[in-house]
């Protein structure tokens, strides 16, 4: 069984308790506006293009078929529509300007990888998190990988957007300890405009695992503009309370420009280009969440 | 204040004065003082004749009587090394032609730089005449094979500060010192002196040491007098009470020994200034700090002469004070060691001979102090293992995290079993400590320089061995692999190219041997120190200097420079050269001949770099790496130092990965390599992967390392990691990197030390991207590599770090 993944981030702190391993898998069926892993969202291989890495040498160029890469000031312009043998072009480059982004792995083998951690999670009361892109769009993978690692004895975490079937999500997340669930808006309005699909499976799937009684962190980002309207974090909240003691913590994220580079280097459109928030505009929501009785953390 | 975990309940330390001194340190000027090099020309000229080691005591006694003496303005700890804080003192004796060939330039170096007055170089200038051809250096000189110098040209050894300066290199016997005071060891060497059958030697030796004990007994005489006169002249009362108490104690202080803490810290204080006047040599370290202090600390504190707060005021000053020393060195060996140092390690923490836990007060205390001092000295270092208390690893997590890369850690389950490598039984074994940087000794009784003797560039080795052993800058041959002479050598099998870097090591080891020989000689003659001797285990009863055989224990070791390179580069050659066979051996000589230029060379250097490189956990690597490691310490059981059958037990070589800045100059020195770097580029430091190398991130690193042979290196091995602070903010992130440092034992890491970086630095990060490559940073969710994020997410968090942090 081989899964698609893009990196596998060691000494991780914020994707769930202790030293983590993240695993990020490729692919994932919302569309984030201010997605900051857009080199993860369509399945498949991607090339990331590096100019400061360039120099101009043009091998790239005489490589790619129908002229579609020119040498410009701007370095190397590639037209990604046309561009039909891009892979050919990336191996082409000796000064490593060509990024490939997506590997194919076996859950074997990546236990065997993740496994080389151990310690650092015992010692931590760390594991190991699945993280994407969307991971529960390779769910027999992720499964496999799972028990591989519960039988080592390792911590496993899934952090999912939760937009699977409901058969599928009760099946994957059996085999996980901890769910980190991403509940981006309540109005399904505002969940359509902000990510592109409707969020009803997703808060079914929410108040399912509550159910099953299956350890949830819930991680709510706020982007201003887009999602932060007050009405709308509250009711989020009121839903989070509903969902009973499963919940161990929530996350209020702050949007961050950090992604921001990586849509250029991928030939996209950058969709949210704001301000990063202030401490002070955070700490509403912060407060909001105590009054309701939640000890949020806020990561990103 | 910003303490760590130490909550003040009496008024008794005063944090203001600390400020004040610690800032004042902070902000001190080095400069050169010619009244030590003037006082032992005179004594040296008028005792010619006279056996070497008395000739040393008697300038030193003399020094200690003539010199100017001060007290540091409202420090409770006292004694100077030379006539201004920070002042270096000049020690003709080891070598004096380049103190007067630098005069001019030591103002306006580039690092390390001393103001110098111009009637300071016109007395200097006065006694060139007399040391021409009677130092150390010109000894060395004199002595050292041609072909050694040759291997110098070549770039492989460098002879470092054996060849022309004093050792330094020990822990004194403190607890002893403490217990019987200078006075009781010259009454110990009076007693001796009466037998009658004493060898010349011996005679000679005791004299020697009643000569210098009375030096330093006079030394604290005169701080008496000088504190009464100041204190007369004193208006504030609390520090007059002070100034009478100096003087009042300095009465008769050090006749017998230590009467109370605060003598005791003192004691430790003045034992290491006085081994800093008798010779020039670095790294005198303090030991087990917290082990020797305990006991005059907490009978103070239950006989109520003492409370905490007082305790942490005296350490801090005496923290403060170890930065008011100096030492000026040559300036091409001043980039082998940047940044003034004086490596005076101070350890605390770790397992009791006894084998139960040895954390007290004192440990927490130290890491307080250090907290407030914030200077370079003393070195601090923790031991800890499994029942180290966690709110000690806590409290040194938090000063790792203010960032300036104190304490380091040791790891007692991986350092004890190294020490026992050497024949040490397991008591003994686990009283080690750190000396220096990551050297490790047991206190009080080890002989001089345990690392740091002659230095191997590993990296100009392994050049070598792939030109037939010429090299290609100098053209110089000293070595034919094949038999034949020239560059001209081909490996058709990867263990042809394995055995021809075995022969290359052992050839440039027995150099190596040969130059730490004729400096060990040279220097039993002219670093023959009855101060510092006498303070180590079995010189006081034998009658010899520590340099002719007088400590219980006597182990060296060199300074191997480059493994991760020399690694590196040979599983690039396996893999591409005879694995994969994607590269000839020409193709790839060839591309390094010429530095990776053009498009041939791109392409090549490319192949080389995504080889595996050692610090990402790959087996591959990190067994070849391993190999190097071995290749070195399987030559070790050959050698044995001058003092062999001389007294000590040992006398023989250990293994040390404590480079300092060596890999900077060495890399100037070697060509590209194949594991992908550029010529002149730096080689790895100490032990750690090469720059640029580990992507991985901190968890790959140390499993890599643990499949080093760590617990052989008794010499110490040296892992310097950085991270950003975003990484160990909050309570959060402390307990986790708390758990990583743990893990260490599990990984048997030996030593590990942490950069916590700011903003200038990831600027420069950067700017130059391969020089900082383990630089770690939290980004958003998660900590990464910063040289992994996009410049314009480096740009984020460097613009980010200048508003929050």
């Amino acid at each position: 069984m081989e899964g698609l993944i893009s990196k596998i981030q060691r000494y991780s702190t914020k994707d769930g308790p202790g030293l983590r391993t993240t695993v990020f898998l490729i692919g994932c069926n919302l569309s984030c506006l201010w997605c900051a892993n857009p080199e993860l969202i369509a399945p498949g291989e991607k090339y990331l293009y590096y100019r400061e890495r360039c120099v101009g040498c043009g091998k790239c160029v005489s490589v790619a078929a129908d002229n579609s890469i020119t040498l410009t000031e701007k370095g190397c312009v590639i037209d990604r529509s046309r561009c039909s043998n891009l892979k050919e072009c990336a191996s082409s480059c000796y000064y490593d300007a060509y990024e490939k982004v997506g590997y194919a792995m076996t859950a074997s083998d990546l236990c065997e990888k993740l496994k080389r951690d151990k310690d650092f999670y015992d010692q931590s009361g760390g594991g190991v998190t699945f993280s994407g892109g969307e991971p529960a769009l390779q769910p027999e993978f992720v499964m496999e990988t799972a028990k591989l690692l519960r039988r080592e004895g390792i911590h496993t975490a899934l952090e999912t957007a939760g937009l699977i079937k409901k058969d599928r999500m009760r099946e994957l997340i059996q085999q996980i300890d901890l769910v980190l669930y991403d509940i981006k808006a309540m109005d399904s309005k505002m969940h359509l405009a902000c990510t592109g699909v409707d969020n009803r499976v997703i808060l079914d799937n929410a108040m399912m695992t509550a159910e099953m009684n299956i350890p949830m962190i819930i991680r709510l980002i706020v982007v201003p503009g887009y999602n932060d309207d007050k009405n709308d974090f509250y009711n989020r909240l009121q839903f989070i309370k509903r969902m009973g003691k499963a919940v161990k913590q929530i996350d209020i994220l702050k949007y961050h420009r950090l992604g921001e580079g990586k849509y250029l280097r991928l030939g996209l459109e950058n969709r949210v280009s704001i301000e990063e928030p202030s401490n002070e505009y955070i700490s509403e929501y912060v407060q909001m969440a105590r009054e309701m009785g939640f000890e949020p953390t806020i990561g990103g | 204040m910003d303490f760590l975990s130490f909550i003040p309940k009496t008024k008794d330390c005063d944090f203001d004065r600390i400020k004040r001194a610690q800032e004042s340190m902070a902000n001190r000027r080095a400069t050169i003082c010619p009244e030590r090099a003037e006082i032992i020309t005179e004594v040296y000229k008028r005792t010619e004749g006279e056996p070497q080691i008395i000739r040393k005591a008697k300038a030193f006694a003399e020094i200690l009587e003539r010199m100017t003496i001060y007290l540091e303005d409202d420090m409770l700890i006292f004694g100077n090394q030379a006539s201004a804080n920070f002042a270096a003192p000049v020690f003709p004796e080891y070598s004096f032609d380049w103190v007067i060939e630098e005069l001019d330039a030591f103002a306006s170096r580039t690092g390390d730089s001393f103001d110098i007055s111009e009637d300071t170089k016109a007395r200097l200038r006065k006694l060139e005449k007399y040391w021409i051809g009677k130092t150390h250096k010109d000894e060395v000189n004199r002595n050292l094979p041609k072909v050694n110098l040759l291997a110098e040209k070549q770039g492989v050894l460098h002879k470092g500060g054996i060849s022309m300066s004093g050792d330094g290199h020990i822990i004194p016997n403190h607890e002893f010192v403490l217990e019987v005071g200078y006075g009781g060891v010259k009454k110990i060497a009076l007693e001796k002196l009466k037998s009658n059958e004493l060898d010349e030697e011996q005679r000679s030796f005791y004299q020697a040491v009643v000569i210098a004990m009375d030096g330093a007994l006079t030394y604290i005489k005169r701080f008496s007098s000088l504190a009464a006169k100041l204190a007369n002249e004193e208006r504030d009362d609390k520090r007059r009470k002070e100034l009478e108490q100096i003087s009042e104690m300095c009465r008769d202080y050090m006749e017998g020994g230590a009467r109370n803490f605060y003598e005791a810290v003192e004691t430790v204080y003045l034992t290491h200034l006085l081994m800093m006047i008798e010779s020039n040599g670095h790294s005198f370290s303090f030991g087990r700090f917290d082990q020797y202090i305990y006991p005059y600390y907490r009978r103070d504190l239950e006989e109520g002469r003492l409370t905490k707060e007082k305790a942490l005021e005296i350490i801090t000053h005496f923290f403060i004070m170890t930065n008011s020393i100096n030492k000026v060195r040559p300036w091409d060996h001043t980039q082998y060691s940047c940044g003034y140092p004086l490596y005076s390690n101070l350890m605390v923490g770790g397992m009791k001979s006894d084998g139960t836990d040895g954390t007290n007060d004192i440990s927490y205390l130290c890491l307080e102090a250090m907290n407030l001092s914030r200077l370079p000295e003393p070195n601090l270092s923790v031991r800890f293992w499994e029942q180290t208390p966690h709110s000690l690893l806590l409290d040194s997590a938090r000063l790792i995290r203010k960032g300036f890369g104190m304490p380091s850690v040791f790891c007692d389950e991986v350092v004890i079993p190294a020490m026992m490598t050497l024949d040490l039984d397991l008591e003994t074994a686990r009283d080690y400590a750190s000396m220096g940087c990551v050297e490790t000794a047991i206190p009080g009784k080890w002989g001089h320089r345990a690392t740091g003797m002659t230095y191997i560039n590993f990296g100009k080795v392994f050049e070598l061995v792939l030109n037939n052993g010429v090299d290609p800058a100098s053209g110089i041959q000293l070595i034919r692999l094949n038999g034949k002479e020239g560059r001209e050598v081909s490996y058709h099998t990867y263990e042809e190219l394995w055995s021809a870097w075995k022969r290359a090591l052992k050839y440039y080891f027995d150099l190596a041997v040969q130059c730490d020989l004729v400096c060990d000689r040279s220097l039993k003659f002219h670093d023959a120190d009855p101060f510092a001797s006498s303070l180590i285990d079995c010189s006081l009863e034998r009658g010899k200097t520590l340099k002719n055989g007088g400590a219980k224990y006597d182990y060296v070791s060199q300074s191997n420079i480059g493994p991760s390179t020399v690694g590196d580069s040979l599983a690039a050659v396996k893999k591409l050269v005879f694995d994969e066979k994607v590269l000839t051996m020409d193709e790839l000589k060839k591309a390094l001949d010429s530095n990776f230029e053009g498009e041939e060379g791109a392409r090549i250097r490319q192949l080389c770099r995504k080889a595996p490189k050692f610090g990402n956990d790959d087996d591959y690597v990190d067994h070849i790496v391993a190999d190097v490691y071995e290749s070195y310490l399987e030559l070790l059981p050959g050698y044995r130092t001058d003092r062999a059958g001389r007294g000590p037990i040992g006398c023989g070589y250990t293994m040390s990965t404590s480079n300092i800045t060596s890999y900077v100059p060495n890399g100037f020195d070697v060509g590209a390599t194949p594991d992908g770097r550029l010529a002149g580029k730096p080689l790895n430091e100490g032990a750690s992967p090469c720059l640029g190398a580990d992507r991985e991130g901190p968890t790959a690193v140390m499993n890599s390392m643990s499949k080093l042979p760590n617990d052989k290196i008794a010499g110490g091995q040296l892992l310097n990691m950085r991270f950003y602070p975003g990484a160990l903010e909050g309570d959060d992130n402390l307990e986790k990197f708390t758990s990583f440092i743990k893990t260490g034992r599990l990984k048997k890491i030996f030593h590990n030390q942490f950069n916590i970086v700011d903003s200038k630095v990831l600027k420069a990060a950067k700017e130059n991207p391969e020089e900082y490559p383990d630089l770690m940073v939290r980004v958003a969710g998660y900590c990464a590599l910063f040289n992994t994020l996009m410049p314009e997410a480096q740009d984020a968090i460097i613009e980010r770090t200048e508003h929050s942090w």
